[in-house]
């Protein structure tokens, strides 16, 4: 236990160190609050790109608070996925490639310790860095629409965090696999995005999918309540991670060489 | 204990699988009177090219590898002290390793393998990319070091091997051809060791000599022989001297260690 500590800690302080923790938050936050500024002022924006002819007069629908922050998980769920899979693609690929992982595995540590503590690690920066984005998002979701309880916030990213939980676990998986940046961001992109796809080109047998939890997440905003359904694609993204995790571990253990 | 060999002998190889950084296809390797399978705490390795995590200094890096080592919390900052002394890095402890110079990474290197009192310390090629004061400094730390545990280190340069080591593996394709200590190396290769040189030429003399064992000319006037073991030197040159021959140049031959490793390699 105190080596997984003394590891996590390290993954921890080397997040800060490389600047992760600064800038990933605030590429977030400029996701999330764009949301609902875009949604504000989209007839000024619309007026001020020009080309309308003199008095043509748009009408857009003033979106419900709770429209704004779905649109929020939309947004993460595209660039946000990005994100989070290019920020983690190097955590093994890095060390194996300037060789430092030898003077790791040299001492009494075991498989189990370095990938859970990379997994912590990344999952910890992911997560706060999506709660401020998040919160922020609300917070001017609140100010310029009609306002969100607080507890239909936090259930909608609390499931939204199992998509998190599944695409590091994935990224971290293939990173085991492979050795180059290029090949590990392409594919566990190809690999999300074809889950995704899946999930909307068969509703039918996909239901447990994690593709399923952005959609879930959204319907819990609009709909006000917890569905069983959501319970579904959530147990069975936790499991889906941590099978991706044990793989990763046994990929490692079979490693000839770091 | 060095391990010799030319290039692509295997000697890096060697070293990392007993180092568990590589798994061997086949065998299993155990360390005598150790019950577990996992024997990592007992050995020290310092790779060919350490690298470190670059944003730490030597301190933390230390301390990181004896926490992960499970060095008491209450020794640790002692022994990390105590280590960077041993390397002479005590100045540079509180610097980024990003900055260190080769010399200082491999004495890091080092610090880091002794850190949690290993029995086996192997290094691989610790002196190779090291300027000829860093190689007689670090040869001089691997002197005192194995006063304390067994140091394992490979290298393709025989000189280095013959000033600190008491045994010799010397490698080829991957296959142990000789072990034993230098002397006896020489001894059971060195074929000529004695270099003679006399005004005259010696041609007829030397092979009328009962003495030597065996001989061979590099010109007329110089010669190399080996004599028996119960013969001493001296005899020989008296036989000279007897004959009326000025001799000028009369040499017991060191270096011909290179000779032994050549033929050993070649074998």
């Amino acid at each position: 236990m105190s080596r997984f500590l003394t590891l996590l800690h390290k993954e921890i302080i080397e997040l800060m160190r490389n600047g992760k923790w600064i800038w990933l938050p605030v590429v977030l936050m400029i996701i999330g609050i764009s949301q609902p500024l875009t949604s504000y002022y989209m007839p000024q924006i619309l007026d001020m790109a020009g080309n309308l002819p003199e008095g043509a007069s748009i009408t857009i629908p003033t979106p419900t608070g709770e429209e704004v922050l779905s649109g929020a998980l939309s947004q993460y769920g595209t660039i946000g996925t990005l994100l989070f899979v290019l920020a983690t693609m190097n955590v093994i690929a890095q060390e194996r490639q300037n060789g430092s992982i030898t003077l790791v595995m040299v001492r009494p540590v075991n498989e189990w310790q370095y990938l859970g503590s990379k997994t912590v690690a990344q999952l910890a920066l992911l997560l706060l860095s999506l709660l401020l984005s998040y919160c922020l998002t609300w917070y001017y979701t609140n100010l310029l629409f009609t306002s969100v309880d607080w507890k239909l916030m936090v259930s909608s990213l609390v499931i939204y965090c199992f998509w998190v939980l599944f695409v590091v676990s994935v990224t971290i998986f293939v990173g085991t696999i492979l050795q180059h940046n290029g090949g590990i961001a392409g594919v566990s992109i190809l690999f999300l995005s074809l889950i995704s796809l899946l999930t909307s080109l068969l509703p039918k047998f996909m239901e447990w999918s994690p593709g399923n939890i952005r959609g879930e997440a959204m319907k819990l905003l609009v709909e006000k309540q917890w569905t069983e359904s959501a319970w579904v694609v959530i147990g069975s993204t936790t499991i889906l991670s941590l099978l991706l995790f044990i793989a990763g571990v046994l990929v490692l253990k079979r490693y000839k060489h770091y | 204990m060095a391990l010799l060999g030319p290039n692509g002998a295997g000697k890096t190889t060697t070293l990392q699988m007993l180092a568990r950084m590589l798994t061997p296809d086949s065998g299993s390797i155990q360390f005598k009177g150790y019950a577990q399978k996992d024997y990592r705490p007992l050995i020290g390795f310092l790779p060919q090219h350490p690298s470190f995590f670059n944003w730490m200094t030597a301190k933390e890096f230390l301390s990181f590898a004896g926490k992960l080592s499970s060095i008491p919390k209450s020794e640790l900052n002692g022994r990390v002290e105590e280590v960077l002394t041993f390397v002479s890095l005590e100045e540079a402890m509180t610097k980024k390793i990003s900055g260190f110079s080769g010399g200082m990474k491999q004495r890091l290197g080092l610090a880091q393998a002794l850190l949690h009192k290993p029995k086996l310390l192997i290094l691989d090629e610790p002196v190779s990319a090291l300027d000829p004061k860093g190689r007689r400094d670090f040869l001089q730390l691997i002197e005192v070091l194995k006063q304390n545990m067994t140091v394992l280190f490979s290298t393709h340069i025989l000189h280095d091997a013959e000033q600190i080591c008491d045994e010799v593996l010397i490698l080829q394709d991957g296959c142990l051809k000789w072990k034993g200590s230098l002397p006896s190396l020489r001894k059971e290769f060195d074929l000529l060791p004695i270099k003679v040189q006399t005004e005259e030429p010696m041609n007829g003399i030397i092979e009328q000599l009962e003495i030597i064992e065996a001989y061979e000319y590099i010109d007329a006037k110089t010669v190399k022989v080996r004599l028996p073991e119960h013969v001493h030197p001296n005899e020989l040159l008296q036989e000279l001297i007897n004959r009326n021959k000025a001799v000028t140049h009369f040499e017991m031959m060191h270096d011909s260690l290179e000779d032994a490793y050549m033929k050993v390699v070649r074998q």
